[in-house]
């Protein structure tokens, strides 16, 4: 943690940075996805397109992340608290996929309810 | 004295153990548990949108205000954490300076979202019966009001089911008699129903009923009553049977050890203590009237058919649909579900489209269409002309769905305005089409070619749900934040004297909130408006 004059002075400086940063990032990510000279892939949105556009949201993500919240200094209590958090985000994205490659079973189910007591 | 720092341990000074003071610990478990919400809320987007069975409504969205409101919150995550640098160099009036453009970075970023829901709210879609076909645009305005979506039912013949009608609706017919000046009686079916139970249980129905009995909500409430009495007393004696036959069965068939189902199979229950004394209940009492009544509801209140019409409290009416013909402004067309469906039947998807109620009876949408097919020829070649080929020399480039099946409002201004020469960007605008400087193409939709009505809200699809979801709770945020921030900044005089300190970590705290907040909104940017 910057805690000196000088140190957060210099802090700023790097604030401002990513700030800009940020911008280009937010520029860039709209030009891909309206520019056709910038369309990469098929012609329109596509899974390139996708790819990309994540890509550029996890890159401003991950500096707001780093330097505005102080992650790239932290604590290793906060690093367990929020990394647990966060293993948990990502797993919650594979739901659908776990779904479908893992779906109930239902063969005989209905029988047996019919069945019942028989 | 003793210093109050002392009695609240650790909120300047760090622990031993985690090196942290604690309101630190708490705002990151906060913010773990948000990021799993929000992860849950992502992953059901995913959900909806690989599920979808319909044409996910992509790139959609206007940019332009999601554009600056993404400028408008780094903005502000920039400025928060300038105010902390600057209580940190014990600079009160510079925090003050930077929390207070914080807070109208919030206000900013508020009203650009109302004015995006409010362009939603506004426009409105129509998918057409059979063909799936979609128009989009605002509902025109008729001598300075905007046309609302009405069913409108002239009806003659009304049966209400005494369980469950609806008050307001009966009202509404009531006053419609009224207006009218007609009168509406007790059907004979109905009149010889109660008819048939007064005599063949000797009960007198209070008021008697018949043919002659007029319509009205004290008549019907005290029938329902009747019947709700008549209802409960049935059920009661059933019971009371049942209850007698079961014990019966038991006592009889005791030390046989059997199950349930066995002794139901020996049950004897008495059917006549079941029926006797309690006359059949009238459910359904119906009303003719001696001349067609008007009548106007919201569409989700009335499902017409062939001759007849449900409200949505069963009351049945015979009659017919009067014209409720839809006024729209057209800004949008989508023909993406026609033509998968004619893709699915292995038809052309141009000619089915060709053959939609939309194409043949519209000359102004035909032209546009006919216009639209030449520009995605031209796309064609001109993807052609940039892309390469493949090994069979076939174009890698080509138009898709969305160019060839859907026509924007930007499209539509470019075929029909002589006055613009290219068509308009994505920015142009800003929250949508804008409807007083262009006049879209208008349509009288019949009543009966409308399978579904909605302004995009959650009810037109589940994009909008996920959407409103999404933006609403991120809206949330945005300023349960600016009220927490707002607080630090501006009713701090004293702690900033007293425990300054204390105040560089509060406000670092809700710092980490504020770009928290922005870091979901980086990702419901590209994710809502741009994919």
């Amino acid at each position: 943690m910057a805690d000196s004059v000088e140190e957060i002075q210099k802090a700023k400086k790097t604030y401002l940075m990513v700030f800009g940063a940020l911008l280009v990032c937010t520029v860039l990510t709209v030009a891909v996805a309206t520019i056709p000279f910038f369309d990469g892939g098929a012609h329109g949105f596509d899974t390139f397109d996708m790819v990309l556009g994540l890509f550029i949201a996890t890159v401003k993500a991950t500096l707001v992340a780093a330097i505005f919240m102080h992650l790239n200094h932290e604590k290793k209590a906060i690093y367990w608290l929020f990394g647990s958090g966060i293993v948990f985000c990502i797993a919650l994205m594979f739901l659908t996929g776990w779904a479908y490659a893992d779906p109930i079973k239902f063969e005989g189910f209905y029988e047996g309810i019919t069945n019942w007591g028989k | 004295m003793s210093n109050i720092l002392d009695e609240i341990p650790y909120i300047v000074k760090a622990r031993k153990d985690t090196g942290l003071f604690n309101s630190k610990i708490a705002i990151w478990l906060f913010l773990a548990s948000e990021v799993m919400l929000f992860g849950g809320l992502f992953s059901g987007y995913i959900f909806l949108r690989i599920y979808a069975d319909y044409p996910w409504p992509e790139r959609a969205l206007p940019v332009m205000p999601g554009f600056i409101n993404t400028f408008v919150l780094i903005g502000s995550s920039v400025t928060v954490v300038f105010a902390w640098a600057a209580l940190k160099m014990r600079k009160y009036r510079q925090f003050q300076v930077y929390m207070a453009i914080t807070l109208l970075c919030a206000v900013g970023f508020m009203i650009l979202k109302t004015i995006e829901y409010k362009a939603k709210f506004e426009h409105q879609a129509v998918r057409m019966e059979q063909t799936h076909a979609v128009a989009e645009g605002h509902f025109r305005k008729v001598d300075g009001e905007y046309y609302t979506n009405m069913i409108n039912f002239e009806g003659t013949e009304f049966s209400f089911d005494l369980s469950r009608f609806h008050g307001p609706f009966l009202e509404q017919i009531l006053k419609s008699a009224k207006d009218a000046g007609a009168k509406l009686t007790m059907s004979e079916t109905t009149a010889a129903g109660y008819d048939l139970a007064a005599r063949k249980f000797g009960v007198d129905l209070e008021p008697a009923v018949s043919e002659e009995t007029e319509l009205s909500a004290d008549l019907l409430d005290d029938l329902r009553a009747k019947f709700l009495d008549r209802r409960e007393k049935r059920s009661n004696l059933r019971i009371a049977a049942l209850r007698e036959a079961w014990s019966d069965v038991r006592t009889e068939n005791a030390g046989f050890n059997l199950s349930d189902r066995e002794l139901a199979a020996k049950l004897d229950v008495d059917s006549a203590a079941v029926t006797d004394n309690s006359e059949a209940p009238v459910q359904i009492v119906t009303f003719v009237s001696d001349k067609p009544l008007p009548l106007t509801f919201k569409p989700k209140f009335i499902q017409t058919d062939e001759g007849s019409a449900r409200l949505k409290d069963g009351t049945g009416i015979k009659g017919q649909l009067t014209d409720s013909t839809l006024l729209l402004d057209v800004d949008t067309l989508d023909f993406r579900q026609t033509a998968r469906r004619a893709e699915e039947k292995g038809l052309d998807p141009i000619e089915e489209i060709e053959k939609t109620w939309l194409i043949t009876e519209n000359p102004q949408i035909a032209q546009i269409w006919e216009r639209h097919k030449e520009e995605v020829q031209k796309l064609r070649e001109k993807l052609i002309e940039r892309g390469d080929r493949d090994e069979n020399g076939e174009a890698v480039l080509v138009p898709n769905e969305n160019d060839i099946y859907r026509i924007t409002w930007q499209e539509i201004v470019f075929y029909l305005d002589d006055n613009v020469t290219e068509e308009p960007g994505v920015f142009a605008g800003f929250a949508g089409p804008n409807h007083k400087k262009f006049d879209y193409p208008s349509i009288d939709i019949p009543r009966e070619k409308v399978a579904f009505q909605s302004n995009l809200t959650p009810k037109w699809n589940t994009y909008y749900a996920i959407y409103f979801l999404m933006t609403g709770l991120h809206g949330l945020h945005v300023i349960g934040g600016a009220i927490v921030l707002g607080y630090f900044g501006f009713f701090s005089g004293k702690m900033y004297r007293e425990h300054p300190e204390w105040l560089a970590n509060r406000v670092e705290v809700g710092g980490l909130f504020w770009h928290f907040v922005d870091l979901v909104w980086i990702f419901l940017f590209p994710i809502m408006y741009l994919m």
